[in-house]
């Protein structure tokens, strides 16, 4: 056989397919090239010496993973529809005298022509765009870039190993699907006669009930310390849920609807019910694809957006001051006051030193224990604690317990309390009594200072444990009483810890230097003491880290939002292509037996915006009962600003619909095109 | 007055780039009157189903008229068509052309609901034509589960519960095999005894000795045409067969 005979007929058959293949190509160069981008980002050393990089740089590193994972499935999963709608023409070759090893040439230089189509005009597209992704990059997490254009040969390596790969096991794949039919069997697939879709309850009821569970665990989460370990579980519910309610259910629904003859036999919803169910058996789980991949991607920006934009907010919130001093140790401390002080002289010695005064100084130490709360006393020995669940880590909580002198100094409150009584304050949603009992003490509560928490520590409404602050006559001879407590067998139940919060008055590489400076001071006094914690932080050293990690998380959430979009589109564009050939004898059997032009058009019109907006609805539903979880989980990120976050989702949403808009209309004309 | 009066129609095709023109049908004049079961008869490509399409209004002649009981088909404005269509024609395809996301029920109601009928009304007439049709039991199934017979009958259902002024059949019984052929033939005898009118376009001889009257097209034009009358099927059989032979060998009139 003539050379080239092969790769002349791979070319030529992807080219009659074009319609199937070009968006399958597009979106193979778009994955490789985003791959190369973010590798390239991540790994190489283009951004190495840069300031604040490295968090970022972890950031992307992970994302790689997730989008080669992605890319590999989703790349999959279109050439196996693709190969499945080229059946026919197969089917044919082999009945004109192709035996399978000869297709399977064909198909292999298909392969080839693809791996070397996407990796050539993807990988040139992602060298092309690194340079604007890293300026974008830099920009974002506020680092400077310099102007010289560079490859990482690493990166091409990277991404030539990952979709060789992957084009090889997809090439596999579809020779597996030729291999295991007859020529009969290619020809006819597709034209067998389909059963009518049936309401499977079963399926319906597990997705609702899967769903429901899902959504109420999510509605129930209060904390995030819970948030973070059953947000999972979550998710997971509501994926199973919706995939099995949009196959399972919407074709219940359908089968209602047709059995209410009053409704089904109007002429406006005959012919869009009863396709409909066949529409929703097929698509089902493309639509559950695309509502999934949709709420991601509204997930992904909104909560990567919020923090971005909140990020000056959660950095005041964790460093008031311009510095921060910290130490702490476990156990009572009988000198307490006394290594505080000496702490304090130290700091403010070398603080003087570097020409600098203390101002706003918030300076005090307080002790902490924790428990479990139930019913107003709390457990201290955790294995006291029966019937212990997941979301009962709502219920372990951490006392801060200030001594009413040292409360009113640091914080210029006027408080009063009786030995025997406390004053108490949360800025969590949780029940305290009238009284609270620990080990043999009962205190009478006499007063909440819930209003003032905000001023000793902001960000205690989302530090991942339920802060208890509570405010005692003497706190001294208490926690001492304390470390008589059950559950205290290694002596680390009670520890204290002291804070010196102040403004220095110094430009920004001023208050780095000092801090720096303190940090030593500290280091030489408490080393080799047994002291748990002690550092000296400053603001501005930090701020660097934090831009980096929420610029490098945004950057990352915008590239895969882009990667999730497409694949929608390209999900999309596959159903409406698949749906309109479908279609086409259909709606020409209509217009023979006297369905005019316009019926035809409002019934179209009426089902492909029904199947368009069924997954932004389900989306938009998850992203409302997701978007509290997502809150309190940026709260451990530091971030407490719902209001921000609902804007952000907001502007997300928009951004979103209009581009699903796009989509539609675009797709829906490729439909009409097909349809007519 | 003549039920359908078709008038010197004409109608060219043009290759899609303004090429070379085809002339499909010449100049075809008939009528057919009301209670008529009339064949027309050709082979392939001599235009009967252009002629066909022309008259259910699902083609435009190039020239001529068409006149089903006193309107003009050519006036009908375009947005109108299907409505004419669906109030005054039941068509019967080759290949049935029924939905498969339909039972053969709502197969049956598709034009009724479209022309806006209720549930009731739409039972009742089913309830009228399903016996006889021979498909009382069939109704809840699928096209895919029953056969080609079954199917074509469904089909004929869902012509004639418009109660149409004619049914229009294109090769009704070229997709059957014997025994559905025969089954279907039958039914279009009853169907026309009962009063309806019945334009059937075949190549089968067999099918066209069921007609009242049989036309004879060759090359876009009438050819000849043949009065049943008093014959029985066979001896029209023997008729039809002895013009096709007239016809192939080359014949004029």
């Amino acid at each position: 056989m003539k050379a080239g005979f092969y790769p002349k007929m791979a070319v030529s058959g992807m080219r009659k397919n074009g319609r199937l293949y070009m968006p399958y190509l597009i979106t193979c160069i778009l994955m490789v090239a985003v791959f190369y981008i973010v590798h390239f980002l991540g790994f190489s050393d283009v951004m190495d010496g840069m300031m604040g990089v490295t968090t970022a740089k972890q950031m992307l590193g992970f994302g790689v993973y997730v989008i080669a994972i992605f890319a590999a499935i989703f790349l999959f999963y279109t050439q196996s529809t693709l190969i499945k709608g080229r059946k026919k023409e197969f089917g044919l070759y082999s009945i004109l005298g192709m035996n399978k090893r000869n297709i399977g040439k064909i198909l292999f230089w298909e392969s080839v022509v693809n791996w070397a189509v996407s990796l050539g005009l993807g990988l040139l597209a992602g060298i092309g765009l690194s340079k604007l992704a890293e300026l974008g990059f830099t920009r974002m997490i506020e680092a400077k870039a310099d102007y010289s254009f560079k490859v990482s040969g690493g990166s091409i390596v990277a991404s030539v190993i990952l979709f060789s790969a992957i084009f090889f096991l997809i090439y596999l794949n579809s020779v597996r699907q030729i291999r295991f039919a007859n020529p009969t069997q290619l020809i006819t697939a597709g034209k067998a006669g389909e059963k009518p879709p049936k309401s499977n309850w079963v399926l319906g009821i597990i997705g609702l009930l899967s769903m429901g569970a899902g959504y109420i665990i999510a509605i129930k989460i209060k904390e995030p310390i819970s948030a973070l370990m059953l947000f999972f579980v979550a998710v997971i519910l509501v994926i199973i849920g919706t995939y099995f309610l949009l196959i399972a259910g919407s074709v219940i629904l359908c089968r209602l609807l047709q059995k209410n003859k009053g409704y089904y036999y109007k002429t406006n919803h005959f012919v869009s019910v009863s396709s409909m169910a066949y529409r929703m058996k097929r698509n089902g789980a493309g639509l559950a694809s695309i509502c999934i991949l949709i709420t991601m991607v509204l997930v992904t920006l909104s909560s990567t957006s919020a923090l971005y934009a909140g990020k000056e907010q959660t950095l005041e919130a964790r460093y008031p001051q311009e510095i921060d001093a910290y130490m702490s140790n476990f156990g009572f401390d009988e000198e307490l006051s006394q290594h505080t002080e000496r702490m304090s002289r130290i700091i403010r010695n070398t603080t003087e030193e570097n020409g600098a005064e203390m101002k706003n100084i918030r300076s005090y130490s307080a002790y902490s224990i924790s428990g479990y709360l139930d019913n107003d006393v709390l457990e201290t020995d955790i294995n006291m604690v029966n019937g212990f669940q997941l979301i009962d880590y709502d219920k372990i909580v951490a006392l801060e317990i200030f001594d009413v002198d040292e409360f009113n100094r640091a914080f210029g409150f006027n408080e009063k309390v009786e030995p025997g009584k406390m004053l108490i304050g949360t800025a969590k949603k949780i029940h305290i009594g009238d009284e609270l009992t620990i080990g043999d003490h009962t205190f009478e509560i006499s007063g909440r200072i819930d209003d003032k928490i905000s001023a000793i520590d902001p960000s205690a409404a989302g530090s991942p444990i339920i802060m208890l602050f509570v405010v005692v006559d003497d706190v001294q001879s208490l926690a001492r009483e304390f470390e008589g407590l059950p559950g205290n067998e290694n002596g680390r139940m009670v520890s204290w810890s002291w804070y010196m919060q102040f403004d220095s008055g110094l430009d920004s590489d001023g208050q780095i230097a000092l801090a720096d400076k303190i940090n030593t001071a500290m280091t030489d006094e408490l080393q080799g003491k047994g002291y748990t914690l002690y550092y000296c932080e400053s603001r501005e050293a930090e701020r660097d880290d934090f831009v980096s990690t929420f610029g490098g998380l945004f950057f990352l959430g915008i590239l895969l939002s882009l990667i999730f979009l497409v694949s929608c589109v390209v999900i999309i564009y596959y159903k409406q292509i698949s749906e309109g050939l479908e279609d086409q004898s259909r709606f020409s059997i209509m217009q023979k037996v006297g369905m005019t032009g316009k019926e035809i058009k409002n019934s179209i019109n009426s089902q492909m915006i029904t199947v368009f907006m069924i997954p932004v609805i389900v989306a938009g539903i998850h992203l409302l009962v997701v978007l509290p979880v997502v809150d309190k989980l940026l709260t451990l990120f530091g971030l407490f600003n719902m209001n921000l976050l609902l804007v952000c989702a907001g502007i997300c949403v928009v951004i979103c619909g209009v581009f699903y808009a796009v989509i539609y209309k675009v797709t829906s004309n490729a439909y009409y095109k097909i349809v007519s | 007055m003549s039920l359908l009066e078709a008038r010197n129609i004409r109608k060219v095709y043009k290759t899609r780039f303004g090429g070379a023109s085809v002339e499909a049908l010449k100049n075809v004049s008939f009528t057919v009157e009301k209670g008529e079961y009339v064949a027309i008869m050709g082979e392939s490509g001599s235009g009967k189903t252009t002629l066909l399409n022309i008259i259910a209004a699902l083609d435009k002649a190039t020239e001529g008229t068409v006149i089903l009981d006193g309107m003009d088909l050519t006036k009908v404005k375009d947005k109108d068509v299907a409505k004419f269509r669906r109030d005054n024609l039941g068509y019967v395809f080759q290949d049935f052309n029924l939905l498969d996301t339909f039972s053969l029920e709502d197969n049956i109601y598709l034009p009724l609901v479209l022309a806006g009928k209720k549930h009731a009304e739409m039972k009742q007439r089913l309830d009228g034509i399903a016996g006889t049709l021979g498909i009382a039991e069939l109704l809840k199934k699928y096209p895919y589960e029953v056969s080609g017979g079954q199917k074509q009958r469904a089909a004929v259902a869902r012509a004639l519960i418009t109660n149409p002024r004619m049914i229009l059949a294109d090769e009704p019984t070229g997709a059957l095999d014997s025994k559905s052929s025969d089954e279907l033939l039958a039914l279009f005898k009853k169907v026309n005894q009962m009063g309806q009118t019945v334009l059937m376009v075949t190549h089968s001889t067999k099918a066209a000795s069921n007609a009242s009257r049989v036309l004879f097209i060759k090359d876009g034009t009438i050819f000849h045409q043949i009065y049943k009358g008093q014959a029985t099927d066979q001896q029209m059989y023997q008729s039809i067969s002895d013009t096709l032979t007239l016809l192939a060998q080359g014949g004029d009139q």
